[in-house]
């Protein structure tokens, strides 16, 4: 669960899964749009966050820049800093 | 003409406490006492194809079977409230000829007068239906549902379904019915999820004034509540432009606007206001026939550095409430008594927005040029006043209406704090804002 490139993975797989088919897991990864652009609506966002706290066990918080929400790399990065602090 | 008769029998039987979106209804009915009527759900379902009346009345067996909900009494119990899921039943429909009318006229007036009736939760099916018929055969359904049944959501369902058992599709029974959604409540992670919109809920109500407005309540009118409406081609286009330059939803950039006309008019530095929306982001429930909507909490804090701010603002706040919109209501309510004794009371948070639309645009908006001066749209706008639907008691509530081609903003109010001419001009003054966004 630890290797980067797997969490990356998973991440997409879950971003196209909480967007109702609205975004595919190879658009999220090709990363050449914000995932806002690509059409993740907010509600699917909520839907994210709710899967990637079930799934690795963290605490996601809404308070801070939102920015990692837009790119799956960032995204990554942010999950493996909470998943190291753990 | 004698009634039908539908017989059902269904997969399972079962008790089980309400769910959050139920439990939520529930006091709401209760609260709205005779005026509950409000709270139904009038719908129609059309005949398509030349289906026969038996044909009619086994798809309308089939969508009772296939959804618990639409076979559900509820009752209140020592141990609390609970949903009775009935395995079998029998459900009259009446059959009523359309006349003259146009049958999805006649259905639609129908379903209107069904919905006026007060339904009796413990002993009475969900729903009421009549078959409206022309020339001797089925032409379209006429239904009421109550709200502790179904939502807007769950509504777009049973269509959905309607049209496919009316073709004779087999449809598989739904994974997920609002018994099973009762058991998750009672898990641990659903538990924390509800503490901990719990406590942003708090955090706001520790320090929102405890009133909507400051200034005292002065002579209503009668009556008192009135709903105020426009109808906007330019609010729509300029909604839609500014969302797609910012990349946020028509949602939000319509939430900024109308949290920024509350706070002018409160005199306010912040807006706070509940955030009435369907809730289903569990995926779970996507598919379920049920009531799942909660309020969320919307704070928004003015004015921004410009209306770009405060549409970003919007966005991050609406993600916000929508992520504490799910909680478990008597939590909730143990909460708001708690704030309430140590505040005095508690505090009035009688300001709502509704956004009723399934997806975020217009799809039938005229067409314009990009760029094209929004301005001379205005012209066309027409507002309109009427009375609130009665038992209808709101501070200030703002809806978003459906209409696919022109954007329906409406306005509640209570004459007491704001009169009407004042809600018509909150509503141009909306306009304007949106306008004008676009513009620059």
């Amino acid at each position: 669960m630890t290797d980067p490139a797997q969490v990356k993975l998973e991440l997409a797989d879950m971003i196209a899964a909480a967007s109702d088919g609205m975004v595919s897991a190879a658009d999220v990864l090709a990363a050449r749009h914000p995932l806002s652009a690509l059409g993740l609506t907010s509600l699917a966002r909520i839907r994210l966050i709710d899967t990637i706290e079930d799934s690795f066990g963290v605490d996601l918080d809404l308070d801070e820049d939102l920015s990692s929400f837009e790119h799956v790399d960032a995204l990554a990065a942010r999950l493996a800093d909470l998943l190291a602090a753990q | 003409m004698t009634p039908a008769t539908v017989a059902f029998r269904g997969a399972r039987a079962g008790e089980a406490p309400l769910t959050w979106g139920q439990r939520l209804m529930w006091r709401a009915v209760h609260l709205m006492g005779p005026s509950q009527s409000f709270l139904n759900c009038p719908w129609v379902l059309p005949v398509y194809g030349r289906p026969d009346l038996a044909a009619v009345l086994d798809g309308l067996r089939a969508l009772i079977e296939r959804h618990e909900s639409l076979r559900t009494t509820f009752a209140d119990t020592p141990g609390g409230p609970v949903q009775r899921v009935a395995r079998d039943g029998e459900l009259t429909v009446p059959l009523v000829d359309a006349g003259a009318e146009r049958p999805l006229a006649a259905a639609e007036r129908l379903a209107g007068e069904l919905g006026r009736a007060v339904f009796a939760h413990e002993r009475e099916w969900p729903l009421h239906a009549t078959i409206v018929t022309r020339n001797g055969r089925p032409a379209a359904l006429a239904l009421a549902f109550t709200h502790l049944a179904v939502d807007y959501h769950a509504l777009a369902l049973l269509s959905a379904d309607w049209r496919r058992l009316l073709r004779g599709e087999r449809l598989a029974p739904p994974p997920w019915q609002p018994m099973d959604q009762a058991g998750l409540e009672q898990t641990e992670p659903f538990q924390a999820r509800s503490a901990r919109a719990i406590r942003y809920w708090r955090s706001v109500l520790e320090d929102v004034p405890l009133e909507v407005f400051d200034h005292p309540p002065g002579e209503p009118e009668e009556p008192r509540f009135i709903e105020v409406g426009m109808e906007s081609v330019a609010l729509a286009a300029a909604a839609a432009r500014l969302a797609q330059r910012w990349t946020i939803s028509t949602t939000s950039v319509l939430l900024a606007a109308c949290a920024t006309e509350l706070a002018t008019v409160s005199d306010r530095p912040r807006a706070v206001m509940q955030l009435v929306h369907s809730n289903r982001r569990d995926p779970r429930t996507q598919a379920m026939v049920g009531t799942v909507g909660q309020d969320g909490l919307f704070v928004l804090d003015l004015p921004g550095t410009d209306f770009a701010a405060t549409c970003q603002a919007a966005h991050r706040a609406a993600l916000t409430a929508y992520r504490n919109a799910h909680y478990d209501p008597a939590a909730m309510t143990a909460m708001r008594q708690e704030i309430g004794l140590l505040r005095g009371r508690e505090p009035d948070l009688d300001a709502f927005v509704n956004d009723r639309r399934d997806g975020a645009g217009w799809p039938a908006l005229p067409a314009l040029a990009p760029g094209a001066d929004l301005a001379p749209l205005t012209s066309q706008t027409r507002t309109y006043v009427t009375n609130a639907w009665p038992g209808v008691r709101f501070k200030v509530f703002f809806t978003v209406g459906t209409a696919p081609g022109t954007g329906e903003l409406s306005l509640i109010i209570d004459t007491a704090y704001l009169s009407r001419d004042k809600a018509v001009s909150m509503l141009l003054d909306i306009e304007a804002m949106l306008v004008r966004g676009a513009a620059g």
